[in-house]
């Protein structure tokens, strides 16, 4: 089974092993600003600038980068983030 | 985290519970419901077939994990004693041991209610529509309990 499913991703490190992996939290009409700062700073441990900062980026710009590294890292990151009914997506980051 | 005592009044708690109640339903019988879809969102927008693996190796703990959260807050909304009619406008003190599965709960519910309201969509709403002034009251409720859990926290 490994032998069938790894070839790609494995390609995809060879050709850029240093390329890391984003969890990006995306705007939604729902959440309220002062839970989504909430969440950041409760599971990032981000500071209230901090995450008062990527809360209002993602407001302005639709959508924030809150953190980079390993893709099953940034899995990890992207299920608590649904956990906490925040809409978040995984990306190779833009080269 | 210090307790916290969550006041509502007595018709506000019996909502609440109903709602709670009907959420616990939703996510233990997941059956093609667009909210639940909203509840676990595809990790990879581009590749529907990594989203899909994602999905199944992580949507039934995802969803038991809302399961338990809905469970705490239907026990600490249990602990209030029924009382009559008369007294629905009459406070109620809801005794909180852990803030973070009411905060998840009550942001779950108004993603429900938005997603059976179209909001979530950018669709109209017509705020006649109870559902709307439950969503809406569901915020204002979330927001002071936020409030809340920020003071704790400093």
């Amino acid at each position: 089974m490994m032998a069938l499913a790894a070839p790609d991703i494995e390609r995809d490190q060879q050709v850029s092993p240093s390329v890391p992996w984003q969890t990006v939290v995306w705007d939604d009409p729902v959440n309220l600003m002062s839970y989504v700062v909430r969440v950041f700073r409760e599971y990032f441990g981000f500071s209230r600038e901090v995450a008062t900062a990527r809360m209002l980026e993602v407001h302005h710009d639709g959508h924030a980068v809150v953190a980079e590294g390993a893709r099953e890292q940034m899995e990890l990151h992207a299920q608590a983030m649904h956990d906490y009914g925040l809409w978040a997506t995984v990306r190779k980051a833009p080269q | 985290m210090t307790h916290v005592i969550f006041t509502l009044t007595r018709v506000e708690a019996a909502h609440l519970t109903d709602l709670v109640e009907q959420f616990q339903e939703l996510v233990s019988e997941p059956v093609g419901d667009p909210a639940l879809e909203r509840l676990t969102p595809d990790v990879y927008p581009d590749d529907a077939e990594a989203s899909s693996e994602f999905r199944q190796v992580t949507r039934a703990d995802l969803l038991s994990r809302r399961a338990h959260d809905a469970a705490t807050v239907a026990d600490d909304l249990g602990r209030v004693e029924d009382a009559s009619v008369s007294d629905a406008l009459s406070p109620v003190d809801i005794s909180i041991a852990d803030l973070d599965p009411w905060l998840r709960t009550l942001s779950a519910l108004r993603l429900v209610l938005a997603s059976r309201l179209g909001i979530s969509d950018g669709d109209e709403h017509d705020d006649d529509d109870p559902a709307y002034g439950l969503y809406e009251w569901l915020g204002y409720r979330l927001e002071g309990l936020v409030q809340v859990a920020e003071q704790d926290e400093g």
